[in-house]
């Protein structure tokens, strides 16, 4: 972690004098305007200094390649035994790999204390929290979403299943990153937070794991999955609505 | 009496039940109360090393 | 004047001499209940038609049960007056009812399991209410990590807060989701208890363990948020009166 990024971080989003919304309100603009900007500034900023990374940004995926594969190996190799249980097993690699980048949602900056600086600056952490958590997922969901249907044919899916197997865990993982958002800023301050960070994330995930599941079952059974992937969407609305209020919450009590 | 242990053959499962929870409960007051006289000791011993802490 | 007792009730010398001297008015009636409970369902019940008398287990089963979620409520009924209000005793009560609403989970999630070993043939099945029960023991142990890994008592108490309201809104989702899930693969077979209604001689018995349990759950509420209370005091002055023996 070095300066340069320091630096990159803090002029992206650290309002200047004349930009903070209380300045910004005074002169007669409205406030609720520079929520929506600066969520969309974090997104782009956090974007960019994961791609800095790409080693990183790698590493779920191939957490989810590897423990896709433990089955056949674990289990039984005969393509049929395997398809029974697919939907089950990409669903639970999902689960892990995402909350394995989980603990980088948060981390880095509030180590450096910019997350202090962007709870103190004025503009609503919630949507920036938000917009932190839409990185999240379009990092790790959206790859696991399209790796998704490769994991599900290595275990005996038929091509068929593709989009459903893409529809499912795409509208899955948004869910698990925003529940996944929740853990984090809980677990915030702690130091090795790795093993409590998932006790509590997972149970609330189940929902979440049962709906997907199924959904992808279905898919893979060549069945009509519009039913669960409704619930399931409706699950990740809640979490949309929710969760990043809850997340600024645990940051906030965290940074007091 | 024998047949009252016996409970129709499922002691085996009904008496364990029994003695499960009972041991939960027992537990619990054990618990609260030691929780209790911990606490109680804590804030005399704050008291006589006096004033107010960091 | 309405917020009076309000804010009597949210003082912590108020609250650790209230609850000290209510402690009995609840454990003795809950002692009573309890014993008469086992008396009526261990002895004077009848024997199930279908079930013989292995379906005594309910009434240890049922009020343990009960008491898990009873029990979560409060915790965080507490936990979101606890953050709104800003209330020490609140927290108190919350981080009190933790480790009593853990060990009836346990109890419910054992003494089921006997249950059903011999009515179902196996000792674990993933139907709703028992997986539902298992993730409630989750929570639980998520709650009390998470409350143990703050050194600050004031930042465990806000931060368990925020994950017992986040908690609340799961539980419902959890057990209405497994059992959708459930339904559509196989209809478990559930626990039918003689006829539809349950006789007197049964149901009084229950209805006396499920009472005495929950003043029993009042009385160790009392008991250990005069604890959680004293301890979140600093050197106040009114511990020394409060504790001249």
């Amino acid at each position: 972690m070095g300066d340069s990024d320091a630096i990159g971080r803090d002029a992206a989003v650290t309002p200047r004098a004349h930009e903070t919304s209380a300045a910004r309100t005074r002169n007669g603009e409205g406030g609720g305007v520079s929520a929506l900007s600066s969520a969309r500034l974090m997104l782009a900023r956090d974007l960019k200094l994961a791609f800095r990374k790409r080693s990183q940004l790698v590493q779920p995926l191939a957490f989810f390649a590897i423990v896709t594969t433990l089955f056949p190996l674990g289990v039984s190799p005969e393509l049929s035994r395997l398809r029974s249980m697919a939907a089950g097993v990409v669903w639970a690699a999902a689960l892990l790999s995402s909350l394995l980048a989980l603990e980088l949602l948060f981390r880095d900056d509030a180590q450096d204390g910019t997350l202090e600086q962007y709870a103190l600056s004025g503009r609503s952490l919630t949507w920036l929290l938000a917009a932190k958590t839409a990185a999240h997922w379009l990092l790790t969901g959206l790859p696991l979403a399209l790796m998704a249907p490769l994991a599900g044919m290595a275990l005996g899916a038929p091509a068929a299943a593709v989009p459903g197997i893409i529809a499912s865990v795409a509208v899955g993982t948004v869910a698990l990153s925003l529940i996944g958002s929740i853990g984090a800023g809980l677990t915030l301050g702690i130091r090795r937070s790795g093993a409590l960070l998932s006790l509590l994330t997972l149970p609330l995930e189940i929902p979440v794991l049962i709906f997907g599941a199924r959904a992808t079952e279905l898919a893979i059974g060549g069945a009509a999955y519009g039913v669960p992937l409704q619930l399931l969407a409706a699950l990740a609305v809640l979490g949309l609505t929710l969760a990043p209020l809850a997340a600024s919450a645990a940051v906030r009590i965290n940074l007091e | 009496m024998s047949a009252f242990l016996d409970m129709g053959g499922y002691a085996a499962y009904v008496w364990p039940s029994y003695a499960v929870t009972l041991a939960v409960i027992a537990l619990n007051i054990v618990w609260a109360r030691r929780l209790l006289k911990r606490s109680r000791k804590e804030a005399l011993r704050r008291l006589t090393i006096g004033g107010t802490e960091a | 004047m309405a917020w009076t007792w309000f804010h009597r009730l949210a003082s912590p010398p108020h609250i650790y001499r209230v609850a000290g001297r209510l402690t009995p008015w609840l454990a003795w009636p809950a002692a009573a209940l309890i014993v008469a409970g086992l008396i009526g369902g261990l002895v004077l019940a009848p024997p199930d038609y279908q079930q013989g008398d292995g379906y005594r287990i309910i009434y240890v089963h049922a009020p343990s049960a009960w008491m898990s979620l009873l029990v979560y409520s409060t915790m965080a009924v507490a936990a979101a007056i606890g953050l709104i209000w800003r209330m020490k005793v609140a927290h108190a009560v919350a981080a009190s009812c933790a480790p009593i609403g853990a060990s009836f989970t346990f109890a419910a999630l054992v003494t089921g399991s006997l249950w059903g070993a011999p009515m179902w043939g196996t000792y674990w099945q993933w139907d709703p209410r028992l997986t539902s029960e298992l993730l409630l023991l989750f929570l639980y142990f998520g709650y009390m990590g998470l409350r143990s890994a703050f050194d600050d008592v004031q930042r465990a108490d806000r931060m368990s807060a925020v994950l017992a309201v986040v908690g609340v809104v799961n539980v419902p989702i959890i057990h209405y989701s497994v059992i959708w899930w459930n339904s559509l693969h196989q209809a478990p077979s559930v626990m039918r208890l003689g006829e539809p209604t349950m006789p007197a001689s049964m149901l009084v018995p229950l209805l006396m363990m499920l009472l005495g349990f929950t003043l029993f759950f009042g009385a160790l509420l009392l008991v250990r948020v005069r604890g959680e209370v004293l301890s979140r005091e600093r050197a106040a002055s009114w511990i020394r009166e409060a504790l001249q023996p």
